[in-house]
């Protein structure tokens, strides 16, 4: 069949590449569309790749990334509102104009109305995917690790009830207090009210090109089959739909040997073993005194560290401090040697340390990254720092419980072991949600008919409404008819008291 | 590992049993607890059988039993499952949820069973049985079935069903409801709440006996670690799940078997036109006269071969185009290319099996889900649905024309068993390796939802909802009070007067 695939830059497009190439090696004509500036997705590929030209430069998108993760470092960001609108904000509208620039090469257009595609395989986070989907008229499926504020429930139709759901960003388990369970509905009746406000760029963007006006909602909700890059061994069980389907631990690859350099590092760290600490491919900087704040921490324990940081090096780095402009991060935790994993909980890091079995301290910057540090820390897994208010003795501390405190090593374990057990491998699914996409055209049969319906039908609050009118009039008339019959039983004053006030009325 | 399984007679059992197969070939020690007196359980099987004595006899069950089948075909339950409470059914639900008290009274059967130790039980959940055991051995469950009764899916695996557009068993309804239908699924929703529990009111007091605490039937529910529903969205509507609600539809569907010489035969001589395979399940072995001649004669004014599975009297009007059989292998006949149409009480497994093997389908249904599964069919364009009770000769006729002359209806069939048949694992691995999970894990934890934990109130946040209620209306009456006194600084004079005299009155 012929794909469509509109990616996402970043760390996003790691896992999403390797479904891509799967589907590539099984024989699809594949393409790919990118902005012809990005930092991960102009690598090579063996398919058709289409690239547009956009108004930025790489710097441009560099400095707005590198504003956004040192940002974190110093004010926290914490919220829907603060993520979406605070320091990450011109970068979000660097990302939204992507698809402008897309829709301006109009021989790219013409290209790709031309194609006749089966499908389009999006990552939504800079929407374009969607609005491609929905002005070619075709299936979609979506590859995501969430979806922000209310979209998934909006457009998949999947209850989310805040009771026990907790909201993205909002950090609670699925076991809330009163008063976090109160917060945890403000922050969804803030989504559900600001976050079209949030995103109105995007929202813009797409009423442009559709020439139509649209919400996010009428984007999300063709979506044909929605890729979650979770699964329920970090994420709370929730109601789901059966268009949902979760393919978390899917960069989770057999281990590769290490390489001559690595495995040196590994056998030189003696009985102590070695940690493993990376704060993500995106995160190139950090500020001077965090760093030396670390540095110091990291020398106090007995273990190797291997650090992999781009920045300038902290002048006080221990000597059991190696530090690397790149790891192999998951040949690395899958090593016996490994005795923690220092993360900033991104989700693939997440995923590399559930499956390998590695206990994590955890450094959430930004994004989902505070959600599953907090997911992690509920299960015994794993120690979450704050960031800001972190000193080196709570990162001594932080490792030195989750290596020497059996419990942490006991959860990951079970952790793990619940992962890997599953009846189809998370790649291998979702290669099969795509091609059925294309095969069948979409997924109409797995639509709910929720999507008809007005919200307040949708929770009956029409019938609901019309039994109560029912009721009530019973009830009146019953009162009616008893008032009367007491009126002609007990006659006399109080018959011409009410008559007269009857005729009064 | 070790498993128990407390199976449900009649046609439940045929495809718990490859799913017990597959699991004992795999190497588990398998013990089924099955009643002495029983339809299917008691056939020869190749793995441990504990039977335990029940009060009554085979006669007992087939005569209940038929009590309620030929209710059916005089008069048929509408408005979902409250009829149910008082009807023919009864009968035959009291002697099936008297087992489990039989089971329990044999002590030596409860000794044995709970020195085995075993990993985690599997069980059909429609007598109840299975799950008063799994909690009186405070074992981790598996349920298999083809779907639960009353609301105790939602209450019990915390799964959301908006009754705005998820229709209530045995109404009718599809996902599509008028302002109509829509009342009067929830009045249905808000029926089973209310009553559900005097249906299986003996099925919970023998379960309170057994545990020696009064119990609930959500009680006996809510541990379930996981659910095996042996259904699939092409055949039910979407509808929110539950990470630990698995969809199973279909594992009935085998690769077909080459035909017996003696269909092989029938199928043979039936040129040109095909043939019509009409089977009404295994537990229906008679039909009352009148409506037997009616079906014989339409089917008699059909071109095709029809092969009858039938156990009855032989009507005396029957075509000799019509084959009456004992038995017949329904899945292969359905799966040979002259196959033309298939005529069903729409029983779960036969239109699973009609759906892989893409034949259209006259239904007529009788009781249970049959009704639910003759109107998904039927709302797919997949099959004509026949009312048992009204139907005549004539209407037959013209259905099984339709179905087989309609081009429309093979290819809606054909579209669908290739969407059913298009799926990443097949379900019979895909429940075999639940139920081994399930052994593993002893359970599945990480699986259940919070939701267990709150009080419906707080499921629903109406506190929290009361509580933002509450400030908003306080912030509103003391702006007001406010803008109220202010206005009266401003405006002084009279107004101030009356006011300040009326504010006394109060």
């Amino acid at each position: 069949g012929r794909l469509l695939v509109v990616p996402m830059d970043g760390s996003h497009w790691f896992t999403m590449q390797m479904v891509v190439e799967k589907l590539i090696h099984r024989g699809h004509e594949v393409v790919v569309v990118i902005p012809e500036v990005s930092w991960q997705l102009g690598k090579s590929l063996n398919c058709t790749v289409k690239t547009y030209s956009i108004s930025h430069t790489l710097e441009d998108l560099d400095r707005e990334f590198k504003y956004l993760s040192y940002t974190q470092w110093k004010t926290p960001e914490h919220s829907i509102r603060s993520f979406l609108t605070g320091s990450a904000r011109g970068f979000f509208e660097l990302t939204f104009s992507h698809c402008r620039s897309l829709f301006n090469d109009k021989k790219l257009v013409e290209y790709l109305k031309q194609r006749f595609f089966d499908a389009v395989f999006l990552d939504p986070f800079d929407v374009c995917g969607l609005i491609v989907a929905k002005y070619f008229s075709l299936p979609s499926v979506i590859f995501a690790r969430g979806v922000f504020c209310d979209y998934l429930e909006e457009g998949a139709q999947c209850p989310s009830l805040p009771s026990y759901v907790p909201r993205l960003f909002s950090k609670y388990t699925d076991t809330m207090t009163f008063k976090e369970r109160v917060w945890n509905h403000l922050i969804y009746i803030e989504e559900h009210a600001f976050c079209s406000y949030f995103l109105r760029t995007a929202v813009e963007v797409a009423s442009e090109i559709l020439q139509t006006p649209v919400t996010m909602t009428d984007l999300f909700s063709p979506v044909s089959i929605w890729l979650l890059r979770t699964d329920f061994v970090l994420e709370f069980p929730r109601p789901v739909m059966p268009n949902m389907v979760f393919i978390g631990g899917i960069n989770c690859l057999q281990k590769k040997s290490l390489s001559k350099e690595f495995e040196a590092y590994v056998n030189a760290s003696g009985e102590h073993g070695i940690v493993v600490f990376s704060l993500g491919s995106m995160v190139s900087e950090i500020p001077e005194k965090k760093a030396m704040e670390i540095a110091e921490a990291l020398g106090r324990i007995p273990q190797t560290v291997l650090w992999r940081y781009t920045g300038t090096r902290p002048s006080n780095l221990a000597k059991n401090t190696i530090l690397v402009k790149w790891l192999p991060q998951n040949d690395l935790l899958g090593h016996p040697k490994t005795r923690a994993f220092i993360t900033h909980s991104g989700s693939h890091g997440i995923y590399e340390g559930i499956c390998n079995g590695v206990p994590m301290v955890m450094m959430p910057l930004f994004g989902d990254q505070m959600d599953n540090a907090k997911r992690m820390e509920t299960r015994g897994a794993g120690v979450t720092l704050n960031v800001l208010e972190m000193t080196a003795d709570d990162l001594e501390n932080a490792l030195k419980t989750v290596i020497n405190n059996k419990s942490y090593k006991e959860n990951i374990m079970r952790l793990s072991s619940l992962h890997k057990d599953r009846p189809i491998e998370p790649l291998d699914l979702a290669v099969f949600w795509v091609e059925y996409v294309m095969r069948h055209k979409g997924a109409p049969h797995l639509r709910p008919a929720a999507h008809d319906l007005t919200w307040y039908q949708y929770h009956s609050l029409d019938v609901i409404g019309f039994l109560l009118a029912i009721v009530l009039t019973v009830v009146f008339i019953v009162f009616k008819c008893c008032a009367y019959g007491c009126r002609k039983c007990f006659g006399g004053k109080g018959r011409v008291k009410k008559s007269h006030k009857s005729k009064t009325h």
